[in-house]
C-alpha cells in the first residue's frame, strides 16, 4: 500500500471516529425513518396488487408507461416528460396522471424527495419509483421545482404537459438554477400564473424561499416605500438553531433580516391614547456606511396583561406523526403545550385536535380551569403510526367555529414541523381554507419544530394568510419566550392588516434602501387598498423597521432612467418640500374585528445624531441589522464585520433582562469563528 | 396472499429497521448533510424495496444497501451545483466496511462508549464534551478548563487517537 492511502485511510478512521463522539456526546443520531419508508413501500406494493402481474413482471412496456405516468404526475424531469411526450399522446398521459392520482389519494404520508411539488405530483410520488431509470422520479432537480411552482394557469385549470414543460422552460430561461434555492418569494412575484403556492405537503429537506434583496431607490424616481409589517420570529430562532446546535452557518435564505431584528424587546413605550399602537421614529448615523443615514422606525402594540386578555377559544392543532418523534419535536411540543396551559384560566378555552393518528379529537373543548385535564391529553400523545390522511385542519377550524366567542380571540395554533400532510389538501387550497377562515375571525398561529424537514416557507406563507404569527421553537426557552412571556401577543391581535407606507422627501434624501421585509413589499397603491392583506401586531409586541438613506447630494450609484420623452418634468413640489422633513410615515391598520382601515401620519426631522449618540436600542438593532447582511453575504453590508456588531451589541445590551441580548452576542462570536 | 403479503411486510419492517441508521450515518460518513441523508437513506430503501430483495446475511445486506445509497448519492450530485464535498467514496467504503461494520456502526458507538469511560480521564472526556456536546471552540474550551490554547488542540488530538486506538482494539478490526 502506497503512503497517501495509508494517510488517506488515517483520515477517514479519523473521520469515523468524529462521527461517532458527534453522535455519542452531541447527539446527532440517525432519525427514525421506518414509518415513512414502509408508508411509501406499501404503497408500492398496492400499486402492484392493483396492476396485478403486468407490473411484477416489469415488461418492457409497462415500464414505459409506468416512467411516463409518473414523469407526467411529478413534473420532476421537465425534459424526461419532452421525450416521453412523442411516444403518446398528451391525452392519454392526463388520463394516465388523474388515473394514478385517484389511486393514490387515499394513501398515507411519504415524505418523499423535495422535488415533488404540486397537488398532482403528490399523489405520483407513489407512482414514481417505477419509473425506468428510476433517478427521474426520485432526484432533485432546482429546475423542476421552479416549473411546478406554475403548476396551474391562472384560471386555476390543469395545465397540459406541453404548458408544463414550456413553463419549465421559461422559468429555467428566467431564473436560472438555484440549486436549493427554488422560488421567487409570492409578494413580489405580480404573474398570478407563477405565484409560488409554497411546497406541496409531504415534501423532505428544510425549504426556504429565496430573498433578493431590495435595492437602494433614488428618491425621485420612487419617492414611496410600503411594505407590510411583520412580527415573526421564526428565523432567528433557526438561525440560533444552525450556529449554535449544528455548528454551521445558516444558508443565506434562512436569514430574513427583519425577523432576527423583530425577535428583540425594544424599549418603546406602548399607546397612551386609544390607538392599538405607539410609533416612533429615530434617525442617526449608519455605522456600516458613514455617509448614510439610518432611520429607524418603531412601533409597540398595547400592552395587555395575561389576566386581562379577552376571552379565548384555542384549538391546539398537533402533528403526531412519525416525523414527529424525534427530542426536538413531539417532546418539545408537549412541554410547550404545556406550559401554555398552566397560563390559561377561567376565560379559556382548550380543544386538541392532532392529525396522524385514527382519532382527530384528542381533547373536545375545555375549560382552562381543568388544567389538569388538558395537561393528561397533551401527555398521552405519542407519535407515530401510519397517517390516517387529515382531516385534521378542518376539523381544528369545525371545533373552533362551534365554540366560537364573539369578541374574543378564537385562534387554532398549528404545532409540526411543516412534513405536513392534510390528506388530499395541497399547499394552495391550505391556504384558501386558512384565509378564509381569518375572514371569518378565526386567526391562525404556527409554531415549527425539529431540523430535517422544516418547511419554513409554507409555514411562514400560511400564518401570513391566517393573520397569524409564525415562532420557530428550537428549545424549552424559546418555548418560554413565545407561549409564557409574550403569550398575550401570540394569542391576542389587536390590530390587523397593518401597513406602513414612507414618502421620502427629495430636498434631504436622494436614495433609501429597506432592509429586509422583502417578501412583505407592497405596491404604492396597495397601501390605501384595505382589500390587501397585511401582518398583524399582537398586544404588547413591538415591530422595528430599518431604513438605510443617502442624504440629498451624496453619491448614488444608480443605473439612471433615460429622460422621459413625454411626460412633464416633476420637480421636487409642493409647500412641504422646502421644509426639513426628512420623511412622513404613515400608517394603516385595521382593528381585529373591523374591515375598514384608520390611518397615522407622523413627520420626521433628522436631528443629525451620529450613531453613538443614538438610543441604546437602536444601536442594538442596527448591529442585528449588519449582522444578517453578513449572514446574507449581502452586497450592502458595508464596512460591516462580525467584530464591529460584537462591540456595538456588548456596548447596547442594556438591561437585558431576559438575557436574549447576551445570548445574541454568543451568536455572533459562534458566527464569526464558523466563517473564518 | 394476504398471509404472503403479511410477512412481506414484517420482512421490509425487519429491514428498514435493522438497517435504517447505519445507511444514514454512512450517508453521513461520505459526506452527505442531514437532511439530504435522511432524503437519500428514504430513497435507498424504496429502491432497494422496489426491486425486490431477499434477506441475506447482515453484511450482505448491509453492503448491498451501500452500494444502492452510494449510487443515489451520486445521481443527487450530479444534479446540483453546489453541495458540500464527499470523501472519496471507494477509500471511505474501504474503510467503513472494515471498520464500522455490517451493524451500522452500532458496536462501534457501544466500543466507543465504553472507551470514553476506560480510556480517557474525566479532565479529558470534559474536553471532548466541551467539543462535541456544547460545540465550543478550542478558545473556550481552553478558558473553561483553564489552560492554553494550543494546550487544548494536543489533548484533543492525543485523546481521539487513544479512543480510536481503544475502540478498534475493542473490535479487532
Amino acid at each position: 500500500m502506497s503512503q497517501p492511502n495509508d494517510e488517506l485511510r488515517a483520515r477517514l478512521r479519523e473521520r469515523l471516529l468524529e462521527q461517532a463522539l458527534g453522535e455519542v456526546l452531541g447527539g446527532e443520531t440517525p432519525p427514525d425513518l421506518s414509518d415513512k419508508i414502509l408508508a411509501a413501500a406499501e404503497r408500492l406494493e398496492t400499486v402492484s396488487t392493483q396492476r396485478k402481474e403486468p407490473v411484477m413482471e416489469k415488461s418492457r412496456r409497462s415500464r414505459r408507461f409506468w416512467a411516463f405516468s409518473a414523469a407526467a404526475a411529478c413534473l420532476v424531469c421537465a425534459v424526461g416528460v419532452a421525450v416521453f411526450q412523442q411516444t403518446r399522446s398528451a391525452r392519454e398521459d392526463r388520463q394516465v396522471a388523474r388515473q394514478s392520482a385517484a389511486e393514490m389519494r387515499r394513501s398515507p404520508k411519504l415524505r418523499g424527495p423535495s422535488s415533488m411539488r404540486s397537488e398532482e405530483a403528490e399523489p405520483g410520488a407513489a407512482a414514481a419509483p417505477w419509473a425506468e431509470p428510476p433517478a427521474v422520479g426520485l432526484d432533485r432537480d432546482p429546475r423542476g421545482e421552479l416549473a411546478a411552482t406554475a403548476d396551474s394557469s391562472a384560471d386555476g385549470r390543469a395545465l397540459t404537459l406541453g404548458e408544463r414543460y414550456s413553463r419549465a422552460e421559461q422559468a429555467r430561461q428566467t431564473f436560472g438554477n438555484f440549486p436549493g434555492q427554488p422560488t421567487l418569494r409570492g409578494a413580489e412575484t405580480s404573474t398570478p400564473g407563477a405565484a409560488p403556492t409554497g411546497r406541496g405537503p409531504g415534501m423532505g429537506g428544510d425549504r426556504y424561499d429565496r430573498l433578493v434583496e431590495t435595492p437602494f431607490r433614488a428618491v425621485k424616481d420612487n419617492p414611496l416605500s410600503t411594505f407590510s409589517i411583520d412580527v415573526d420570529t421564526a428565523s432567528y430562532a433557526n438561525v440560533r438553531r444552525f450556529l449554535l446546535q449544528e455548528g454551521r452557518l445558516p444558508p443565506p435564505d434562512a436569514v430574513r433580516i427583519e425577523e432576527l431584528i423583530n425577535y428583540f424587546d425594544y424599549d418603546y413605550s406602548g399607546p397612551t391614547d386609544d390607538v392599538p399602537f405607539a410609533a416612533h421614529i429615530e434617525v442617526a448615523g449608519c455605522p456600516w456606511q458613514p455617509e448614510h443615514r439610518l432611520v429607524r422606525i418603531g412601533l409597540k402594540g398595547r400592552e395587555i396583561e395575561n389576566q386581562q386578555r379577552p376571552r379565548s377559544n384555542l384549538v391546539f392543532l398537533l402533528d403526531v406523526s412519525g416525523s414527529m418523534d424525534s427530542p426536538d419535536k413531539l417532546p418539545l411540543l408537549k412541554q410547550g403545550m404545556k406550559m401554555l396551559a398552566e397560563q390559561l384560566g377561567e376565560n379559556d378555552c382548550v380543544a386538541i385536535v392532532v392529525y396522524a393518528s385514527a382519532e382527530g379529537l384528542v381533547l373536545p373543548s375545555t375549560s382552562g380551569q381543568q388544567r389538569q385535564k388538558i395537561i393528561d391529553a397533551l401527555e398521552r400523545l405519542q407519535a407515530g403510526g401510519s397517517t390516517n390522511g387529515g382531516a385534521g385542519i378542518e376539523l381544528a377550524y369545525r371545533i373552533a367555529q362551534d365554540n366560537f366567542i364573539q369578541g374574543g380571540v378564537n385562534r387554532v395554533l398549528l404545532c409540526t414541523d411543516g412534513d405536513f400532510n392534510v390528506g388530499t389538501t395541497s399547499t394552495g387550497s391550505l391556504e384558501r381554507i386558512v384565509e378564509e377562515k381569518a375572514k371569518s375571525g378565526i386567526f391562525l398561529s404556527v409554531l415549527g419544530f425539529g431540523r430535517g424537514n422544516l418547511n419554513d416557507a409554507m409555514m411562514e406563507t400560511i400564518s401570513n394568510k391566517g393573520n397569524g404569527n409564525y415562532a420557530y421553537i428550537d428549545g424549552v426557552t424559546e418555548a418560554q419566550k413565545v407561549l409564557v412571556e409574550q403569550i398575550g401577543g401570540t394569542l391576542v391581535t389587536i390590530a390587523k392588516d397593518v401597513k406602513i407606507q414612507i414618502e421620502f422627501n427629495p430636498a434631504q434624501v436622494a436614495a433609501y434602501r429597506l432592509i429586509g421585509y422583502e417578501n412583505r413589499m407592497l405596491a404604492a397603491e396597495d397601501f390605501n387598498d384595505d382589500k390587501k392583506d397585511a401582518g398583524e401586531i399582537g398586544a404588547g409586541h413591538t415591530v422595528t423597521a430599518l431604513y438605510e438613506t443617502v442624504p440629498a447630494g451624496g453619491k448614488v450609484d444608480l443605473p439612471a432612467v433615460d429622460p422621459l420623452k413625454y411626460q412633464a418634468q416633476a420637480a421636487p413640489g409642493g409647500n412641504q418640500a422646502a421644509s426639513n422633513e426628512l420623511l412622513t410615515l404613515k400608517l394603516r391598520y385595521k382593528e381585529p374585528e373591523e374591515d375598514s382601515s384608520k390611518l397615522l401620519e407622523f413627520p420626521l426631522v433628522d436631528g443629525k445624531a451620529p450613531f453613538g449618540r443614538a438610543s441604546a436600542d437602536f444601536q442594538f438593532a442596527s448591529a442585528v441589522a449588519s449582522f444578517g447582511m453578513l449572514l446574507r453575504g449581502s452586497e450592502h453590508k458595508g464596512s460591516g464585520s462580525y467584530q464591529a456588531v460584537l462591540e456595538i451589541a456588548e456596548s447596547a445590551k442594556g438591561a437585558d433582562k431576559h438575557g436574549y441580548r447576551a445570548e445574541f452576542v454568543e451568536i455572533v462570536r459562534r458566527a464569526e469563528a464558523l466563517a473564518e | 396472499m394476504k398471509a404472503a403479503m403479511a410477512d412481506r411486510q414484517a420482512d421490509l419492517a425487519g429491514l428498514v429497521r435493522a438497517h435504517q441508521a447505519g445507511v444514514w450515518r454512512y450517508l453521513r460518513f461520505l459526506g452527505c448533510r442531514p437532511d439530504e441523508a435522511d432524503d437519500l437513506a428514504q430513497e435507498t430503501f424504496l429502491a432497494v424495496i422496489r426491486d425486490g430483495f431477499e434477506q441475506r446475511s447482515a453484511a450482505e445486506t448491509a453492503s448491498y444497501l451501500r452500494a444502492v445509497a452510494r449510487n443515489r448519492l451520486l445521481m443527487a450530485r450530479r444534479k446540483q451545483r453546489s453541495s458540500p464535498p464527499l470523501v472519496d467514496l471507494e477509500a471511505a467504503e474501504a474503510v467503513w466496511a472494515r471498520v464500522a461494520g455490517a451493524d451500522g456502526l452500532g458496536d462501534y458507538l457501544v466500543a466507543l462508549e465504553e472507551c470514553l469511560q476506560a480510556a480517557v480521564n474525566p479532565r479529558v472526556r470534559r474536553a471532548l464534551e466541551l467539543q462535541y456536546r456544547q460545540r465550543l471552540g478550542r478558545a473556550e474550551i481552553a478558558a473553561e478548563l483553564e489552560m492554553a490554547a494550543e494546550g487544548v488542540k494536543t489533548l484533543l488530538r492525543r485523546a481521539r487517537s487513544a479512543l480510536r486506538d481503544c475502540v478498534e482494539r475493542k473490535l479487532g478490526r
